[in-house]
């Protein structure tokens, strides 16, 4: 679970200037069309051929990777590239079931408290040396280590027992019923023993030249540049049809999408306005990339510090969303691709309540609410309150949709009589200034969630600590143990039945006001067969080894860089 | 003496130009709420990023506001924080080099000192940390921009008063008694208003950039209000695609610091003498 910020964690403003330059650097680069290299003409990228293997694809991402040891680095950014290196014991299937990974299969106790793993035979790491339950068991303990501070430990140390009880069988014990146990074990990468006992996981030198397991393996890291992965001769788990998986790193949005008309990277993501205005506008681009939508498990919100006034009465809070049109923010923000939600789960799966309805847009309802409250217009036409004028300031991020939905939102409360001031800050100052002491008034943010319904970080009263997750302050004693109970419940149908009745008690006290759950946009480039489309809940990327390059469509391998 | 000059100045075809822009632009964002079309923060989801056209002059932006009217709107901000700002580092100026320069001894010391550390400082970068730490708003840019730019007018009036002061009509005065004040107020300072009059004019040019700079970081004025810079900001992200966003600030800010910036390079050949055509 982690805070989610699109493409905007290198948004700082003295890398705005650089990135500005880079454009104007880049565009007038393209302009001339002398200095960028034109493909052979043209190729029909249209036909499709059967797999077969070699070639390099391109791919750009906005911010380096710390290191490669996720359990340390826990940014999107290191889960990216450290994904194809490495293992876990489990793994999700395309839709979203759990299948073995490193594990041949697992076992659940009837107590529901212990599981043991069995791991496939044969098992190498990409240096040709065994991988065994001791390395599992090595790992198990780096990630609940004090000394690793790994922002994800506290999922491992309800295990109150481990233990590789031979060299291909791991045993683990918890206290108290988990219910998001496997999930966990899906997520936590697999490190080497024989590399790294004895070192100090956070500032070895393996973060950066990590040994897998994986299909790939990292051949080159050239800093502020790319990464280069090339296939793991050893992968025990098959071979990839992609020879080298090449990631540049170019911090700048639209720069990514000047490389990407001048065919220099082979896939991006992209914003609304780039997927359903820009690249639709150009036969050109159109002709030579794949356009893929998939809904993510993701969603923006705009969230009240409840601990300050107005907002912890909850007709204030209920007014305020029927005073947001959030349709309207999803077409103008969003150009419609988004969904209007009423839970913090991606809709359409289980644990989304389809009796749930979103608050509506309907600002007399919102007037009378704020009437019963208390508040009356002064001569301004602002609501006033013992003589205080309603106003408050919206914080965010530097990020063009948020900024952009907050000054819509901020029109449609004014008509109410609300006074309301934007500000977007960068990210590091925004959640070590605001978020991490409290001091807003209201935010407007995004969640990006595991495939677990678990939210305790998230609404549980004891997670309001800095820097943890509850910041707004939520604390609702029902919800506190619903969420309690769906934690320890491992029947799927009694689990759903708590977390629908979570997220009916969550909206009724309307703590955030929804405005959308995103689609996460991709542009890949034609000469890449074999994705599977339409893509499966589990994402584009997660059969990636089965991606293909046909012959005809490689690029000359100099210029692949 | 003041109208000479300038009519002497503007007998230069490109003085005469740079200040018909400025006239243009003032009278543009003056009468912004007669001109404008639209609603500047009025915004339209069914019009995002319309290209020019008889509707929109200036195309729409990402949120379907006018670009035109913004355009307006955000040329008195930007307008009013170049004044504002000079303004206020002109005053600065104008009384620590009047200090110095009258009273030399230490206090020219101390002040000259504090301009000389001042300078030291890249002042972009000193904005910058100053804005971080308060809340951007108009009122703030043009106060941190008015304090970190007084240098250069402290000097010059330092100058202007050190070779004033034993000139015979300053000394003639002295001599009959006259006090301090009456010796600043009344013989130095309007003797060396006409080189201030010039750096101010130069000086709003380089106000109107910085405050662009800092909108289009995102740190100037803040939505959903317009200004030149961060109406450019907005294009940045499409500028290959929404060339208007880019295009009409860009020339506005351009079109201003050279309409500044002509006026004040005509203004100081009028008054300097070496200068002088026949």
């Amino acid at each position: 679970m982690n805070i989610n910020t699109p493409a905007s964690i290198a948004n700082t403003p003295l890398i705005d200037i650089f990135k500005f330059i880079t454009t104007l650097s880049i565009l007038s680069c393209f302009t001339f069309a002398s200095c960028s290299q034109q493909p052979e003409a043209s190729i029909d990228y249209n036909k499709s051929y059967p797999s077969q293997d070699g070639g390099t694809m391109i791919s750009a991402m906005t911010g380096e990777p710390s290191g490669l040891i996720f359990m340390v680095a826990g940014e999107s950014a290191s889960a990216a590239i450290a994904s194809n290196i490495f293992n876990s014991l489990l793994k999700y299937n395309g839709n979203l079931d759990i299948e073995g990974d490193l594990a041949e299969s697992w076992q659940i106790s009837d107590d529901q408290k212990t599981i043991t793993f069995k791991l496939k035979p044969n098992l190498l790491w990409a240096d040709g040396k065994p991988l065994t339950s001791a390395d599992v068991l090595f790992t198990w303990k780096t990630v609940t280590d004090e000394n690793t501070r790994s922002p994800y430990a506290s999922d491992y140390q309800l295990v109150s027992n481990a233990e590789a009880t031979d060299a291909l069988t791991f045993k683990v014990t918890y206290g108290q019923v988990y219910a998001p146990a496997l999930d966990s074990w899906a997520s936590l990468h697999i490190l080497p023993k024989h590399l790294l006992a004895g070192q100090d996981i956070r500032t070895t030198s393996f973060a950066r030249k990590p040994v897998g397991s994986n299909y790939y393996q990292l051949s080159q890291w050239n800093h502020g540049e790319n990464l280069k992965l090339t296939r793991n001769p050893n992968s025990v788990l098959g071979q990839a049809a992609i020879d080298q998986l090449v990631t540049r790193i170019i911090p700048d949005n639209s720069a990514q999408f000047l490389e990407l008309m001048a065919d220099n990277i082979d896939s991006m993501g992209l914003d609304p306005i780039k997927y359903s205005r820009i690249i639709p506008a150009r036969p050109e681009l159109k002709k030579n990339l794949n356009l893929y939508k998939e809904l993510g498990n993701s969603y923006t919100y705009l969230g009240f510090n409840l601990k300050h006034k107005p907002f912890d009465d909850i007709r204030v809070r209920k007014a305020i969303n029927y005073a947001i049109d959030k349709q309207e923010i999803i077409d103008g923000v969003y150009l419609g691709l988004g969904i209007n939600i009423s839970s913090p789960y991606k809709p359409g799966t289980r644990w989304s309540n389809p009796t749930l309805k979103p608050y509506s847009y309907d600002p007399e309802k919102s007037r009378a609410l704020l009437k019963e409250a208390g508040f009356t217009k002064n001569a301004n036409g602002i609501l006033e309150r013992d003589g205080k004028p309603f106003a408050f300031e919206i914080i965010t991020n530097q990020n063009k949709e948020r900024e952009k939905s907050a000054v819509i939102i901020q029109r449609r409360l004014k008509e109410i009589g609300i006074d309301v001031k934007i500000r977007a800050i960068e990210w590091a100052s925004f959640i070590s200034r605001f978020i991490n002491t409290g001091d807003f008034d209201v935010v407007i943010l995004g969640w990006g969630l595991g495939l677990d319904p678990d939210q305790y970080n998230i609404w549980h009263s004891s997670q309001q600590a800095p820097g943890q997750f509850n910041f707004i302050g939520y604390n609702n004693p029902t919800v506190d143990k619903l969420l309690e109970q769906g934690r320890s419940e491992l029947n799927p149908d009694k689990r759903q039945e708590i977390y629908h009745t979570f997220t009916e008690q969550l909206l009724a006290d309307s703590p955030i006001v929804y405005l959308s759950a995103g689609y996460g946009l991709t542009a890949i480039h034609k000469r890449i067969e074999g994705i599977v489309n339409p893509i499966p809940p589990a994402g584009i990327g997660y059969d990636s080894h089965k991606w293909y390059i046909p012959k005809p469509y490689r690029r000359n391998q100099i210029s692949a860089n | 003496m003041q109208k000479n000059i300038l009519v002497k100045a503007l007998s230069n075809p490109l003085a005469l130009a740079g200040f018909i822009i400025i006239m243009v632009m003032f009278l543009l964002a003056m009468l912004a709420p007669w001109i404008a079309p639209y609603d500047p923060d009025a915004f339209d989801v069914k019009a995002i990023l319309l290209s020019p056209s008889w509707q929109h002059w200036m195309g729409t932006d990402g949120l379907g506001r006018d670009v035109f009217s913004r355009m307006l709107f955000g040329g008195r901000i930007s307008l009013l924080v170049g004044l504002v700002a000079v303004g206020i580092s002109t005053a600065i100026g104008i009384v620590l080099g009047a200090l110095a320069g009258y009273y030399r001894g230490w206090v020219d010391t101390v002040i000259m000192r504090l301009v000389d550390i001042m300078l030291s400082i890249p002042s972009f970068f000193l904005i910058l940390a100053v804005i971080a730490f308060l809340t951007p708003s108009i009122i703030n840019i043009m106060i941190v921009i008015g304090l970190t730019s007084w240098m250069g007018v402290t000097r010059l009036v330092r100058a202007e008063f050190l070779s004033l002061s034993n000139r015979e009509f300053v000394l003639a005065s002295r001599t009959l008694g006259a006090k301090d004040m009456r010796l600043i107020f009344i013989h130095l300072l309007p003797n060396s208003l006409t080189p201030i009059i010039v750096s101010a004019v130069l000086g709003v040019a380089g106000a109107v950039l910085l405050e662009s700079g800092l909108s289009f970081l995102g740190l100037g004025v803040q939505a959903p209000q317009a200004s030149w810079g961060n109406i450019l900001t907005d294009g940045k992200e499409y500028i290959q695609f929404a060339w208007w966003l880019s295009l009409y600030p860009g020339m506005a800010i351009l079109l201003t610091v050279l309409g500044y910036n002509l006026l004040g390079e005509g203004l100081r050949d009028a008054l300097d003498p070496r200068s002088q055509s026949s």
